[in-house]
């Protein structure tokens, strides 16, 4: 079950729709039908293969702050992943040691390709928004 | 396989006025051709030298990694705005 879904049901629990509603609106989340999902209605559709990753970074209406799109291709981060085969075993020990003292308890060497073939695909379905203070953040895949 | 992207796009922008040019990136991509074949054998020599040290296979297949992430830049494209400046760099 997509988050779209539960979103919807959830509405209908708390009774902010109608049974008629939450139908119609189940219906446009099936695979192979346009979800709409989101603000700008972008995203990959459930089954889609996604091909790039958007980060927005949106200040307020009229402030001054950096207002930020960036559009990386999957492809892009797929090679980079591939870079972490190459890293030699005693230098993945440096970084994860590196890593540690920076206060992040993670091993390099779990980044596996398939892992990630895996992330793209949940990826996929996903969609995320952070408020707060002046910025609005939209992370997202197409 | 993607294709090397062909352009560059990049937009540099004031309060006034706004420069877009678009670096033709294809024809840099022969002479890199060519710069790859003639570092080929020193390369080969790094591996061997490097072998002992277990870096080798990372020497010997930075090149190809280095030409899958040249070829999946197509379509990156970093937009930033602040106030009526602008900066936009787009790989087509």
């Amino acid at each position: 079950m997509s988050d779209n879904q539960k979103r919807i049901l959830n509405l209908l629990a708390e009774k902010k729709i109608s049974v008629d509603e939450a139908q119609r609106l189940l219906s446009l989340t099936e695979p192979g039908k346009d979800t709409g999902a989101g603000t700008s209605g972008e995203s990959a559709k459930p089954g889609g293969k996604a091909k790039y990753f958007h980060v927005l970074v949106q200040p307020e209406a009229g402030s001054e702050e950096k207002n930020v799109n960036v559009r990386i291709p999957i492809a892009l981060i797929r090679a980079g992943m591939k870079l972490t085969s190459l890293i030699p075993a005693h230098a993945s020990d440096e970084v994860n040691e590196a890593l540690r003292e920076k206060g992040i308890d993670f091993d390099v060497r779990n980044l596996k390709p398939e892992d990630f073939e895996e992330l793209v695909a949940a990826l996929t379905d996903l969609e995320v928004d952070i408020k707060g203070g002046k910025e609005k953040v939209h992370i997202y895949v197409e | 396989m993607n294709y090397p992207p062909l352009f560059m796009r990049l937009g540099i922008g004031g309060q006034r006025r706004r420069l877009s040019l678009w670096l033709p990136l294809f024809l840099l991509w022969p002479v890199a051709a060519a710069l790859a074949i003639v570092l080929t054998p020193v390369v080969l020599l790094a591996a061997l030298i490097l072998w002992s040290l277990s870096w080798g296979k990372t020497v010997l297949l930075s090149g190809p990694w280095l030409l899958g992430c040249l070829c999946a830049l197509r379509g990156l494209e970093v937009n930033l705005n602040r106030g009526n400046r602008l900066l936009l760099i787009s790989f087509r």
